[in-house]
């Protein structure tokens, strides 16, 4: 993309970062919407709910991991304390 | 002891003086014999007190030289005897011995004796003088033996001590010599002994008839001894005794004068025989009486001739005999005494001869013996000297040796300090020479590191001008180890620690091989791609930034107005306008400085540039220190 030779480049990181967030969430989002039409078809007589909510547990899951990718420090269950965040911060 | 006998004697002569005075003083019929008698006692008396106190002060004198406590005695007790000692120091009687007393003794007695053949050939020789004569000749005789015999004895005790004194310690033999001739001396002294009892009967002898001979004029007349009545006289042929001789002779001289008398024609005669001129006075007196009784003149006359003839006759007569037997007695006496003067000669001669003989022998032995002596002490004295001489040698040698090797010590340090004087020299002169050489060599030394210096230098900057164009100039990145390895050697050759420490930390990343990127990629690169995302970034909060804060930012940064130039604020688009700012200025420190003060997520989108400027900025500094050594040595060199 750029004339740096280096694949990684530090301020192509968070680009990086959203192209697979999107990626992710289409293939999450995509899987949803799969499942849920099959269960639909299969389960629930070609309701629309079913689509809609794997659809939604895709799409969810995909934010969750992007979410993460962009904060790895944000674990569920786990705080990290202001000081620490402070001393690396600075 | 012979001052006693002589004042004897003169004493003894002094008391016939007087006697004799008397005799002629006094008158002839006088009674002589009871004076006689009381005279006789009191020169006794006299005599032998006089004898006796000078023995005594005499014998005193000489006691008291050998003995200290009586000459103490002597000199403060006695009367006169102070006087007496002081007199004989004087004397030197001290010294005294007996065989000079006797040695003056024959002296004086040889004197003694001249003086008696004077009076002997003076034609006035008595009887008694004779007698006195002959005594004193055999005495002489008998002296002189016995001077002869104390001589050969102290001749003999001489030699004896003599070679006592020489060979003391000698042999047997010797002794025995010596006792041989001891013998032999005493033989002698026997002989001479011998010769001189010979000598004393022989000297009897011819006495004996001169003592006979003596009286025989008194024996002519008939001597009368009885005291004659007064007025009384001897009848003719018939004399007094001798004493009483004397006295006639002064009544001859009173007739003498009337007649003719024959007194003075005798009076050579009556002076030596009284008797004689006894006769004549009594012809005198008859003479005398013929002149008073003129009558019987004529009658008187012829006999009186006949009787005066006949005196004369025999006074003539007696004379001749007397003068024969003096002549005899003179040649008897002559005889005898060159007699004995030949025979004691002859004892001397022999005594001298034995003497002589046995002290040759004795010499000659005691030259043999005093050659042996010698021969072995000699032998002695060579043995030791043989021994004391290898001592010496065997002392001297190692003596030699020791000094030797004190002197070979003494030389080696000698020599030592020597080599060391002329090494001191020498080298002093070696340093002065090095001194001006090393100041040479300085000189050139500091000529030739001052070219060094200055290649060195030149070189220096020469790495450092190729150094910095292929690493900071060049327009691409590219490695720039090579140049960097030069400047380094060179550096590393002046052995600048600055330098080469900021070469060292250089040298050791890996920014030589990969080169830095040049500045305009750098600021394009922060204006093109670096910029833009982080402006987009620049609403995320530092922590806790989630993908909403992100998109939310995003969105909203868009929205913003670009700021330009140097703003000041601490917010994301300040800091980044302040760099773009500095970056256009071409100061990549300060714009470096500027992001590097951004935090959180911009700080990991600057991460990559930040780095490359960095890495730059650590090459500049690093040539930048090194151009300020070259410099300052560039400086120091000019």
């Amino acid at each position: 993309m750029s004339t740096t030779p280096k694949p990684p480049s530090s301020e192509d990181i968070l680009g990086q970062k959203y192209d697979r967030c999107l990626a992710d969430f289409l293939v999450k989002a995509g899987v949803g919407f799969s499942a849920g039409v099959v269960l639909s078809v299969v389960l629930f007589k070609r309701r629309t709910w079913p689509i809609a909510l794997s659809t939604g547990f895709g799409a969810g899951i995909a934010y969750a991991d992007c979410d993460r990718s962009f904060n790895p420090a944000r674990i569920p269950g786990t705080r990290i304390v202001s000081q620490l965040s402070n001393a690396e911060g600075k | 002891m012979y001052r006693t006998s002589r004042l004897a004697l003169a004493a003894s002569r002094g008391a016939v003086r007087v006697v004799r005075r008397r005799l002629t003083t006094e008158p002839p019929s006088a009674a002589p014999l009871p004076p006689k008698k009381k005279r006789h006692v009191v020169r006794n008396i006299l005599l032998s007190t006089t004898v006796l106190v000078g023995t005594f002060y005499v014998g005193s004198t000489f006691f008291a030289f050998k003995n200290e406590a009586y000459y103490q005695f002597f000199s403060e007790r006695v009367p006169l005897g102070y006087s007496m000692l002081e007199y004989a120091e004087d004397n030197q009687w001290e010294t005294m011995t007996l065989e000079s007393a006797i040695n003056s003794a024959t002296q004086r007695f040889t004197s003694a004796q001249r003086y008696v053949t004077d009076k002997i050939s003076g034609a006035t020789p008595t009887v008694q003088d004779a007698k006195q004569a002959v005594k004193n000749t055999r005495d002489s005789t008998v002296k002189a033996i016995q001077d002869s015999k104390d001589r050969a004895t102290s001749a003999a005790a001489r030699i004896r001590t003599e070679i006592k004194k020489d060979a003391s310690g000698a042999n047997a033999i010797l002794r025995d010599q010596s006792e041989q001739f001891s013998r032999g001396v005493d033989d002698l002294i026997r002989e001479a002994q011998a010769a001189l009892a010979k000598g004393v009967d022989v000297a009897k002898l011819p006495i004996s008839p001169e003592v006979a001979a003596a009286p025989s004029p008194t024996d002519d007349t008939t001597v009368y001894n009885a005291p004659l009545p007064v007025g009384f006289e001897l009848p003719p042929g018939y004399s007094r005794p001798k004493p009483a001789k004397k006295p006639q002779a002064a009544p001859t001289e009173e007739t003498t004068a009337r007649l003719l008398r024959l007194s003075p024609a005798l009076s050579s005669i009556t002076s030596s025989e009284p008797i004689i001129a006894h006769l004549a006075g009594t012809i005198d007196e008859l003479t005398a009486y013929v002149e008073a009784n003129p009558a019987a003149t004529a009658k008187a006359a012829s006999v009186l001739e006949t009787a005066k003839s006949d005196l004369t006759a025999l006074a003539t007569r007696i004379d001749k005999v007397r003068e024969d037997e003096r002549a005899e007695l003179e040649a008897k006496l002559d005889d005898q005494t060159r007699e004995y003067t030949v025979k004691l000669m002859e004892l001397e001669m022999e005594a001298q001869d034995r003497l002589d003989g046995q002290e040759q022998e004795f010499r000659r032995f005691f030259d043999e013996e005093r050659g042996k002596l010698t021969q072995a002490y000699r032998e002695k004295l060579e043995n030791e000297l043989q021994t004391q001489t290898e001592l010496i040698n065997e002392r001297l040698k190692e003596e030699v040796i020791a000094q030797g090797i004190e002197l070979q010590r003494r030389w080696i340090r000698e020599i030592k300090v020597r080599v060391e004087e002329e090494r001191g020299g020498r080298l002093a002169k070696i340093d002065e020479l090095s001194a001006n050489l090393k100041r040479l060599e300085r000189v050139a030394l500091d000529n030739s590191t001052y070219l060094d210096e200055n290649i060195r230098i030149h070189a220096l900057w020469s790495a450092l001008r190729a150094l910095s164009t292929s690493a900071l100039a060049s327009p691409v990145r590219k490695s720039f180890r090579e140049e960097l390895r030069v400047l380094r050697h060179v550096a590393a050759a002046r052995e600048d620690p600055v330098a080469a420490a900021a070469l060292e930390s250089l040298e050791g990343s890996d920014v030589p091989d990969v080169g830095v990127e040049p500045f305009a990629d750098l600021a394009t690169w922060f204006a093109r791609e670096v910029a833009p995302k982080v402006s987009h970034v620049a609403l995320v909060p530092d922590q806790n930034a989630g993908l909403l804060s992100h998109l939310a930012s995003r969105a909203f940064a868009g929205l913003r107005f670009k700021r330009h130039g140097l703003v000041s604020g601490d917010d994301v688009l300040s800091v980044l306008a302040r760099a773009e700012y500095y970056l256009n200025e071409k100061d990549l420190d300060s714009a470096a400085r500027e992001l590097n003060q951004l935090g959180g997520t911009a700080k990991l989108l600057l991460h990559d540039w930040l780095e490359a400027a960095r890495r730059r900025l650590e090459v500049q500094q690093a040539l930048e220190v090194v151009q300020a050594q070259a410099t300052l040595a560039s400086l120091l060199v000019v």
